[in-house]
């Protein structure tokens, strides 16, 4: 016994090499069991002790426990390195192939759009306004001091319906510049995102059925001045901070002055232009006020109003109004 | 309208560069939509006169030859045949460039030596000059042609000139005369407007004893003024009365008919001229103009030879015996100007804007002179322009003009009066132009003032401004002459908007958002579509067009359903066959006979679940796929206590359709397409709809939330698989539960619905998970399972379900 116990030095050497030679997690199993399983040789020291003389029994016990300690801290070592090995995957993933995906869903061209221009306008103070789009000849017509003869009234130009009162689609989102001043006192603050028709056969620069959006201030001391400022801001914040405009004199039955705003950018230079139209704008007409019971010498305002279809053209480079109606996913997709 | 530099600059000078003449109307309203240079062509191209002409010793099919451009004589080799000594042809010096057109690539002549003999210039065929189409051997000039003269003055293109193409907005009909924009520069440049001379030698004998007219409806016709002239020779117009009309796009006829386009174009004055022996007279008694309607069911044949029948409200202008013009627009081919007319009657009218819109565009017949005369002609400027034109003729095509002019205006236009208050215009453009600067542009305009003090001065307008109506119309002359661009801009600032809509506008934006964030795609359909449109429910209101475009656009949508098939088809047909889609937007219908208008929300998808993937899997969407966005949907936006069912009666566009609401309030509708009809469309896959009502939906939505405390104890799960019978639904099954009332239940979920091996037919198999929860503490086993057993016979005893 006092040799086996003399041996102990050796029989760690001999588990510690068996550990490391075990190559799977059922040979280090194997090992453990070889050592400190019931029969295993470790164990069988212990159980051994008894035999020794008593004085000697204390200092043996300790040396064979040191030792079966140490083991089991060797195969537990040893099981965790080859537990990771066995962790891994027989074939590797192939980094390269296509993941899984979900459908992702996208917002119309035409809406984003709207949006950009609405939240301009909203970081001013103004409120998002909408009307009907059956309108009748006051609120798209007379209110807006067109004459009675004018040709855009023309069954040529406007749909008008089949209905007994004869109503019309709207043909510009001003209409709702007369609905909203008669709804509310003044000052008015609003944007005006909405469908409009003429009835234009559909090509690549016409549809029957067009956005526009409109601006309205209304207030006391409104000067051209104001109109465009903020013009100027809602166009660098559309187009870019270094979008050139132009205000030139024009002609709108519902403004006064009328002006036309054309703007300059690399964009337009690419289009081979200086100079492209791209709104109408004005102080409201005096007539306008008087129409909805604001008195002109005491309010004054202005408008402008352009078309989303344009603006997104030419932002996207898109070159036919079609597509935005046809809705070909290919074409969604790009937005 | 065009008009040209050179012809503007008769009338006012100005110092500046084309260009800048263009941009100076530009900002005053006139926009130019194009400039275009003309004539200055053949530079370095002159006459020269063929001397001698000897073979070339070196090559058989050219020549040497002599030739005197003017200054001196150079030799040339050439390999044209078609000439001899003593033609004159066209010849290009050392220097300059051929072709001499802007479109092709042009190359430099030199002095060049041909098969060993110098060559001192090229002569040329007219196809090298870009002057006609023939590159048959020379262009042979003829005899008369000057030696040494410029080509281009040989041609008469020698002066240079620029074509301005000007948009005229409908409220400035002053501006459709060359004398208008002279007027305008003249304003902003302070340089003076002239005005052409008009001498005229008038004979004895008096026009008002040859030329009588009568006026019958003063509200047609304002006024009418005739001159006669006697003795006249037509013939054709000089190079310059050719040239300025020409250059604006008007053919020349002959002297006296190109003089009064001439006077139209310069004076915004639309004349005619009639051949004073066509009109009926008895005798030496004077002809008689009558101005009046036509008459029911006239017909009359244009100088263009067309026959009309006029409508009523038509202005007809009439001798004793026969309409010879329709007034205004066009004259007749009974009374036209001829070659051997020698005595004319020359009329100055003025007729009313819309009796001339409606005949001109019921006749389909558009002019210069109906294009005038509707948008307002000035009636103060005819007997001027019936001068100016007189005077011309007398010029130009000789002639004697009889004493005076019958000039019937029977209620002459007192001049229109405006005050402007100065403090006005300042307050409406933000900055301080001075009183008398204000009153200076408008004077500059020619307004007269009548009145003037420190704040304010009274105007009277001129004929020729039909557009100043009031206060703000003068402020905008002073706005246009001071220069928008000088006008600084005010940084926004003011009042804070209000309106009803903005909030219903983030609805909309949050709802887009959330249907992106599902996968599907925005689309905007058209509002007009066919009445003959898939899934337009029978019997719908429709709200019809009156002028429909076309039969597949001829009504307002009363759904957004059809729209949505249409982009489903449209991309089946371009290989797309996996699409999820919708569009928010408006759809019309009839109540009580009006037209109302509802904002809705479709949906459509068709295809696979999920993009396709290297696994293989590729599942068709189903009926579920649909709801679940929809429950999202309805989550997100904050509306609880949705009711589901089938719909009691689906449409014919659907296979099954269901509906959902809120109690007896239907909100939406969704199914499957009916496979039959999708199959047409080359829809194979099966397709879902749905159509919501968004005025209603978001009435009822809440953007309240309150955060619930997270659970501390744990849950206690049980699941239950039982057999029912198939008409028993999860809705019967959820009631059934929720009236055993059972203590600590939390959620009750289905996991499992299994059909087939096992189950009986006209059974079904289903699997709920029932989980229960104390807030308070953690649950004992022998309190879950006494609450479950409540349920689980509650189940059996109300649903007859077998539990397994």
């Amino acid at each position: 016994m006092a040799d086996t116990v003399n041996d102990l030095e050796a029989l760690h050497g001999a588990a510690v090499e068996a550990i490391s030679a075990a190559s799977t997690l059922e040979q280090l199993q194997e090992v453990r069991v070889a050592y400190l399983g019931a029969k295993g040789k470790i164990t069988g020291l212990l159980k051994q002790l008894g035999k020794l003389p008593k004085e000697e029994r204390p200092e043996a016990g300790q040396r064979i426990n040191k030792v079966k300690a140490a083991v089991e801290i060797q195969l537990n070592e040893r099981r965790d390195v080859l537990e990771i090995e066995a962790s891994k995957p027989k074939n590797p993933s192939d980094f390269s192939l296509p993941g899984r995906r979900l459908a992702t869903g996208s917002v119309h061209p035409l809406t984003q759009v709207t949006e950009d221009i609405v939240r301009s306008f909203r970081r001013l103070g103004f409120a998002v306004a909408a009307g009907p789009e059956i309108e009748d000849d006051y609120h798209c017509f007379d209110a807006l001091n067109t004459p009675a003869d004018h040709p855009a009234r023309d069954t040529q130009d406007t749909f008008y319906l089949g209905t007994k009162d004869r109503q019309l689609l709207r043909t510009h989102t001003s209409s709702v510049q007369i609905r909203a001043m008669k709804d509310q006192e003044p000052p008015v603050r609003i944007v005006v995102p909405g469908r409009v028709y003429r009835r234009d056969s559909a090509d690549a620069t016409h549809n029957p059925t067009f956005n526009q959006i409109e601006g309205l201030y209304v207030d006391r001391g409104v000067t051209v001045g104001d109109l465009k400022g903020t013009v100027e801001f809602v166009f660098r914040e559309l187009l870019g901070k270094e979008v050139k405009l132009r205000f030139r004199p024009h002609y709108f039955s519902y403004t006064e002055p009328s002006l036309e705003i054309d703007f300059s950018s690399p964009l337009t230079r690419k289009m081979g232009k200086e100079w492209l139209e791209i709104a109408g704008c004005g102080m409201v007409h005096p007539k306008v006020f008087e129409n909805v019971g604001y008195d002109p010498e005491v309010w004054s305002g202005w408008a402008f109003g352009f078309g989303i279809e344009r603006i997104a053209m030419i932002r996207y480079g898109i070159n036919d109004i079609r597509l935005f109606y046809e809705n070909d996913m290919r074409f969604l997709n790009q937005f | 309208m065009k008009i040209t530099y050179n012809w503007l600059k008769q009338y006012v000078d100005f110092d500046g560069s084309p260009e800048e003449l263009g941009d100076h109307l530009t900002m005053l309203g006139l926009e130019v939509e194009s400039l275009e240079r003309m004539g200055g062509a053949y530079e370095g191209v002159v006459v020269a006169e063929v001397l001698t002409r000897d073979p070339h010793p070196d090559a058989d099919r050219l020549s040497v030859c002599r030739v005197n451009d003017g200054e001196g004589e150079r030799q040339i080799v050439c390999g044209a045949t078609n000439f001899k000594a003593g033609d004159k042809v066209p010849l290009i010096l050392p220097g300059a460039q051929l072709p001499t057109s802007d479109s092709a690539k042009p190359f430099v002549i030199k002095v060049g030596k041909i098969r060993g003999i110098e060559s001192h210039g090229m002569m040329c065929s007219g196809k090298e000059l870009g002057a006609s189409d023939d590159a048959d051997g020379l262009m042979i000039l003829g005899a008369d042609a000057t030696v040494g003269q410029p080509f281009a003055a040989h041609l008469g293109m020698d002066e240079i000139d620029y074509v301005y193409d000007l948009e005229i907005t409908p409220n400035r009909p002053d501006w459709n005369s060359v004398i208008g924009i002279a007027r305008e520069i003249s304003a902003l440049t302070g340089s003076p407007l002239r005005l052409p001379e008009t001498p005229i030698k008038e004979a004895s004998e008096s026009v008002a004893s040859q030329v009588q007219v009568r006026i019958e409806d003063p509200d047609l016709c304002g006024r009418y003024s005739a001159r006669l002239i006697r003795g006249v020779t037509v013939g054709p117009s000089p190079a310059w009365l050719k040239s300025s009309l020409e250059k604006i796009g008007i053919r020349s006829i002959n002297n006296v008919v190109d003089i009064t386009n001439y006077v139209m174009m310069e004076t915004g004055q639309p004349l005619h001229a009639f051949d004073y022996h066509l009109l009926a007279r008895s005798g030496d008694e004077a002809a008689t103009i009558i101005v009046r309607p036509a008459r029911e069911k006239e017909t009359f044949v244009t100088l263009d030879e067309a026959e009309h029948e006029l409508p009523a409200g038509a202005v007809m202008i009439a001798d004793d015996s026969k309409a010879i013009a329709l007034g205004g627009i066009m004259g007749g081919l009974n009374s036209e100007i001829g070659d051997t007319t020698s005595d004319v009657l020359l009329e100055s009218a003025h007729f009313s804007p819309q009796s001339i819109r409606a005949t001109s565009k019921k006749l389909d017949l558009r002019t210069d002179a109906s294009y005038r005369f509707e948008r307002c002609a000035d009636i103060g400027i005819a007997e001027w322009a019936s001068k100016r034109a007189a005077s011309l003729i007398l010029e130009l095509a000789g002639g004697e003009l009889q004493q005076g002019v019958v000039d019937e205006y029977p209620n002459p236009e007192e001049p229109r009066e405006l005050t402007l208050r100065y403090a006005k215009t300042n307050e409406l453009i933000g900055i301080e132009i001075p009183g008398n600067e204000q009153r200076g542009m408008l004077e500059r305009l020619e307004l007269r003032l009548l009145d003037s003090s420190e704040s304010e001065g009274r105007f009277a307008v001129p004929s020729f401004r039909v557009d100043l109506k009031r206060e703000v119309d003068l402020i905008e002359e002073v706005v246009r002459l001071y220069g928008i661009d000088k006008i600084p801009s005010t940084p926004p600032r003011g009042a804070i908007g209000t309106h009803e809509y903005d909030a219903v506008h983030d609805d909309l934006a949050m709802i887009r958002r959330l249907l992106s964030g599902m996968g599907l795609a925005e689309i905007q359909g058209q509002t007009l579509i066919s009445d003959k449109a898939v899934g337009i429910p029978d019997g719908a209101d429709i709200v019809p067009l009156e002028h429909p475009l076309s039969s597949d656009m001829n009504i307002l949508r009363p759904s957004l359903l059809p729209g949505l098939v249409t982009v489903l088809q449209h991309n089946a047909n371009r290989g797309t066959h996996d699409v999820a889609a919708f569009e928010i937007g408006t759809v019309f219908g009839l109540k009580d006979g009006q037209p109302v208008e509802n904002r809705r929300l479709g949906i459509a998808m068709t295809g696979s679940r999920a993009p396709g993937f290297w696994r293989g899997e590729d599942e068709a969407l189903d009926l579920y796929d649909l709801k679940g966005r929809l429950e999202q949907l309805l989550e997100g936006i904050g509306v609880r206590g949705i009711q589901w069912r089938a719909a009691a009666e689906p449409e014919a566009l659907f296979v099954e359709e269901g509906q959902f609401g809120l109690g007896k309030q239907v909100i939406g509708r969704f199914g499957q397409v009916q496979p039959v009809s999708a199959s047409k469309l080359d829809l194979k896959r099966p397709v879902f709809l749905a159509e919501l009502d968004l005025d209603l939906l978001l009435k009822r939505r809440t953007s309240a939330r309150s955060f619930k405390a997270l659970p501390q104890f744990p849950a206690i799960r049980r699941d239950v698989a039982m057999l029912v019978d198939e008409s028993v639904s999860y809705d019967d099954v959820i009631r059934t539960v929720k009236k055993a009332k059972a203590n600590f239940l939390q959620s009750v979920s289905i996991f499992d619905v299994f059909r087939g091996k096992g189950i009986p037919e006209g059974k079904k198999s289903v699997a709920y998970a029932f989980v229960y929860r104390d807030r308070e503490r953690t649950l004992k086993d022998d309190e879950v399972t006494a609450a479950h057993t409540k349920v689980v016979e509650r189940l059996k005893q109300d649903t007859a379900a077998e539990i397994r």
